[in-house]
């Protein structure tokens, strides 16, 4: 093989040029695979721009005949997306903060602090993770009516919060346990208090995690439907995926249209996305840990 | 980074005000949830009515709420035991359907708003008739009344030399044999939907059965696994899914089937009165299209109702009333002719310049007294499903008929009761 | 002095630290789920005002008289052992490639974890419309390359219908796990690598020697959610074949939202997703003990 006999010919400082070959070879497969993985994207993009005779009369990775643009004004209307991209939003922009701080908070309680039965704790908190929620609908409509919050932003949030909070400790508890106990050891014998601890050291640290808790939830509360459905009776205050049910009428046939809103539907999740990916880039925290 | 405090206070202050979004009911507000309809100008016409409705009777609103028809029915049985369910609310008529609601007191008699606005007699016999199923009253008005027959391309039929309807199940059997000779598969079924192939298993029921029979089954006041009839229409599915039916069909839903059918890869489908308007709107030439009555033998209509029912935690039943009185009256139905159905609920409607398939089925409407349901409307929710599964059981090939008469009734006998 | 008062400190600030997540959490999570449970011991249909006592009924009934609750274990089983191997398999190898410093790997990643953005129900829309054995892309594919007489039913034939909705399930999820071992990845120590670049460490040294020990607790966390959200995989088989056919791909989740939502029998809902609940502590509980034994042995 070429990086073995480069390997043997070259020495240490060469290790850049060394990994060349197998690093080309690796961007192609990536490449290939990736044209291959985003082809249901293509499909679905040029789906929404044809009419529904040329849905049916094209191929499928057949480029749109015309861009049948006014399938995404209809959709718009159709889907009554004014109203429901705004309560989708605003639902979103509380829910998604407020639920990782809720989170980080007690995750970071439950890895660092004595806390009477922690452990058994953790173990509760994870049971949440582990029923399928579907089939608590019903118990969860009769509490929500019962505290009066159907059909108000609060009623949705706060389970939304609930049902978060599982993994998010789950995951966030696992990266605070392994930060170094000699960082907080330090901060606290200087007399701060585990807010501050808190909010200076394990923050920062965790930005990764909590960059990608934050893509992670913010995609899974934009598009929770089950949920939204039972406890938002009222259409004005219906969530996006709620307002999808206008194109799946049980005849439907109108998938320009249906493709075309479910585009709209993923644009705001992909910019969420493009905004925090960057803290992936490793070199931000590195050093910090396991010195 | 943000302090807790700040935190908390930004938090509740979001609450606070998200709360605030909780709206104000006005004095007489009705909110009525039906499904979201394919075609969509019957969604259109819904809201209209609405409007016209508000602006007659000032001070009222209606709110007209769609979901998809799983959604609703989850949506409905989640809230309607509670008081933050609709006023009126759509369901099929039938006892696994509509009947539960009225079984669990949630749908209210409307005795004294027939009497007043003397629907008995505007409306259709055999739509209003489905408002005497359930004792203790009149439960619901006819929404829309369906009737289901066999499509068939014109062209199919005449290049397998089919020049007549059949008019009995075995002239059809011969049919579906011609067409199967001339290389066309008889009839396109979407097997992912049970309800779909289901209406064939119902068709030869009433076929095989003949109407006492039939009925008593659905009852489940007979054996399945003792009558022979009842092994025979499994065999006949079998016989069907075998020779008759477009392959694959187990994993498409009813769109791609009828995808096929208007594409010409099958020559029938068994579909409701609905599809007419489905034809349209896909830009299909209705002149290409037939239909013939599903030759059972029988003097019933294969067909089913969609009511709309009142609700007993209604506020404003009255509203409620005076609103689906508008909606049957003969000038909403004359205006609206052929969004919602074929043919109007109500009997003073005048039809003209029908195309020719739409008054086959009028005529279809009038020739039929009885009807028979839907078999998933006749039995409740949990045999239903064990009824889908051995149906499909059967047309995948997996289990033979007289298994699956047994195993349904297995389950039938299971049950608590 | 100082050192009493910040141990009570200490204890208000646990409360503060802890108490939103735990109250939020018991009250809009925990109380339904334990209303589940009792509900697997009653029988109620949703519309009833009282709610039946109904003992070991239901239990009774899913284990003796239900056709489709052994099928659905069988393939949540089978379902579960493929969640835990291709995924975060999947995951982890698209990580550690998009870790490197690649041309355009920031396009890359956004491609791969695109899928997991769309709403399940419109995954399994796509998906199903792909799968469509007469018009779909796959067929046309098939058709295109000569093989039309021997395209597959993928959603209808039962012997394949399970994995051709596991290869949807895969292409929407991997994304997840890649996303969460990227994250993971952040936190290998540079100087670590470096230092074991100059002892002479090729590529796959360096994965196992540093690299994976790193990496152990997002692995852990990866498998342990893996589990978790496959045995409660829902949304995908119910838009792809909602269980079909003939019940043959059905899975406990989605039994069980059928019985409570679908059916309205609640009470056999909560029975089956009291068994699900049950399954999985069965198999994480020991997993996560295991590996905290694994972790404070290597400290």
């Amino acid at each position: 093989m070429t990086s073995a006999a480069l390997e043997a010919a070259t020495d240490i400082g060469e290790t850049r040029r060394r990994a060349d070959p197998v690093l080309v070879g690796l961007w192609i497969a990536l490449v290939l695979v990736a044209l291959i993985w985003i082809a249901p994207f293509v499909f679905m993009i040029f789906t929404s721009l044809k009419t529904n005779e040329a849905v049916m009369a094209t191929g499928a990775f057949h480029p749109p005949p015309e861009f049948a643009w006014q399938n995404y004004s209809a959709a718009w209307e159709r889907g009554r997306f004014d109203t429901t991209f705004w309560n989708s939003a605003i639902i979103a922009a509380v829910k998604v903060p407020l639920g990782l701080i809720v989170s980080a908070m007690g995750a970071y309680a439950l890895a660092r602090m004595q806390i009477p039965w922690g452990k058994a704790m953790l173990v509760v908190v994870l049971f949440g993770t582990m029923i399928p929620f579907q089939v608590m609908l019903a118990p969860l409509f009769t509490l929500v009516n019962g505290f009066g919050l159907i059909d108000t932003y609060p009623g949705v949030i706060l389970p939304y919060i609930a049902f978060g909070v599982p993994y998010q400790v789950f995951i966030l508890h696992s990266f605070f346990k392994n930060v170094p106990k000699e960082l907080s050891e330090a901060a606290l014998i200087d007399g701060a208090s585990h807010f501050t601890i808190f909010r200076r050291i394990f923050l920062p640290i965790s930005i990764p995690a909590l960059a990608a808790l934050f893509i992670l939830d913010f995609v899974a509360t934009w598009n929770e439907f089950a949920m939204a459905l039972v406890l938002l009776q009222n259409q004005n205050m219906w969530t996006l995926p709620l307002g999808l049910m206008a194109f799946q009428g049980q005849f439907s046939n109108d998938y320009g249209q249906l493709n075309a809103a479910i585009v709209m539907t993923v644009l705001p999740a992909t910019i969420v996305y493009l905004m925090f990916q960057r803290y992936f880039v490793s070199g931000l925290t590195s050093g910090a840990v396991k010195e | 980074m943000i302090n807790t405090r700040r935190i908390i206070r930004i938090a509740s202050a979001a609450l606070l005000w998200s709360s605030a979004t909780i709206g104000l009911a006005t004095a007489q507000e009705i909110t009525v949830w039906t499904l979201n309809f394919s075609n969509q100008q019957a969604n259109e016409a819904m809201n209209k009515i609405a409007s016209e409705f508000e602006a007659a009777n000032p001070g009222t609103k209606v709110t007209i709420v769609t979901r998809g028809t799983d959604d609703h029915k989850t949506a409905l049985r989640v809230a309607a035991g509670s008081d933050k369910g609709p006023d009126i609310y759509f369901s099929w008529a039938g006892l696994g359907l509509g009947g539960e609601y009225v079984k669990a007191g949630l749908s209210l008699p409307l005795d004294k708003y027939y009497t007043e606005y003397k629907w008995a007699d505007g409306l259709v016999p055999s739509a209003v008739s489905f408002a005497d199923l359930y004792p203790g009253g009149k439960h619901g008005v006819p929404y829309t009344f369906k009737g289901e027959a066999l499509y068939y391309s014109k062209a199919a039929f005449e290049k397998a030399g089919i020049t007549e309807e059949p008019k009995t199940y075995e002239e059809l059997l011969a049919a579906a044999e011609k067409l199967k000779a001339a290389g066309i598969p008889a009839i396109a079924f979407g097997g992912k939907v049970n309800w779909h192939v289901m209406r064939l298993m119902d068709v030869i029921l009433e076929s095989k059965c003949g109407v006492e029979k039939h009925d008593q089954l659905m009852k489940m006041e007979l054996k399945w696994s003792e009558e022979a009839c009842a092994t025979e229409s499994f065999a006949e599915m079998d016989k069907w899914a075998k020779n008759y039916i477009l392959t694959p069909f187990m994993g498409i839903d009813n769109n791609q089937a009828f995808n096929l059918f208007v594409a010409g890869r099958a020559a029938m489908m068994l579909e409701g009165d609905w599809l007419v308007g489905t034809l349209t709107s896909n830009n299909a030439n209705l002149d290409d299209y037939s239909i013939f009555p599903f030759p059972t033998g029988t003097d019933r209509l294969y067909g089913f109702a969609e009511y709309y029912y009142v609700s007993t935690k209604s506020q404003h039943p009255d509203i409620a009333a005076k609103f689906l009185d508008y909606y049957l009256s003969t000038e909403v139905q004359q205006a609206n002719l052929g969004q919602f159905s074929t043919t109007s609920v109500n009997k003073n409607v005048k039809y003209e310049n029908l195309p020719e398939i739409s008054e086959k089925w009028l005529k279809i409407f009038n020739d039929y007294g009885q009807v028979y349901m839907n078999g998933d409307q006749a039995f409740p929710l949990d045999v239903t499903t064990e009824y889908f599964r051995v149906i499909n059981e059967v047309v995948s090939g997996n289990i033979p008929p007289e298994e699956a008469a047994k195993q349904l009734q297995t389950f039938i006998d299971s049950r608590a009761g | 002095m100082q050192l009493k008062r910040s141990l009570e400190d200490a204890r208000f600030q646990g409360a503060v630290l802890l108490g939103p997540a735990v109250l939020i959490y018991c009250v809009f999570a925990l109380y339904p789920l334990f209303d589940v449970v009792v509900m697997s011991f009653q029988r109620w249909n949703g519309l009833d005002p009282e709610r039946a006592f109904a003992g070991l009924d239901n239990y009774r009934f899913i284990f003796t008289s239900d056709p489709v609750f052994w099928i659905a274990l069988k393939n949540t089983v089978i379902w579960t052992v493929m969640c835990l191997i291709f995924p975060p398999l999947l995951g982890l190898l698209l990580a550690l490639g998009l870790n490197q410093h690649l041309f355009g790997r920031g396009v890359l990643r956004a491609v791969y974890y695109l899928p997991v953005i769309i709403a399940s129900i419109a995954v399994a829309t796509m998906w199903r419309w792909m799968y469509d054995p007469f018009f779909g892309l796959f067929s046309q594919i098939m058709t295109n390359l000569g093989m039309a007489s021997s395209i597959p039913d993928w959603l209808g034939d039962r012997t394949i219908a399970l994995y051709s909705v596991f290869v949807a399930h895969l292409w929407h999820s991997v994304g997840f796990s890649m996303v969460l071992f990227l994250a993971g990845l952040q936190s290998v120590s540079q100087t670590l690598v470096e230092a074991a670049r100059i002892d002479g460490a090729g590529r796959w040294g360096l994965f196992r020697h540093v690299t994976l020990p790193a990496l152990r607790p997002t692995v852990t966390v990866v498998l342990v959610l893996s589990v978790i959200n496959s045995l409660k995989a829902f949304d995908i088989v119910y838009g792809l074949t909602g269980g079909g056919p003939a019940q043959s791909t059905q899975m406990l989740a989605l039994w069980a939202f059928t019985q409570a939502m679908q059916i309205f029998d609640y009470g056999r809902g909560g029975a089956i997703s009291v068994v699900l609940l049950l399954i999985t502590c069965a198999i994480v509980v020991p997993y996560l003990r295991w590996t905290q034994r694994q972790e404070e042995a290597a400290r």
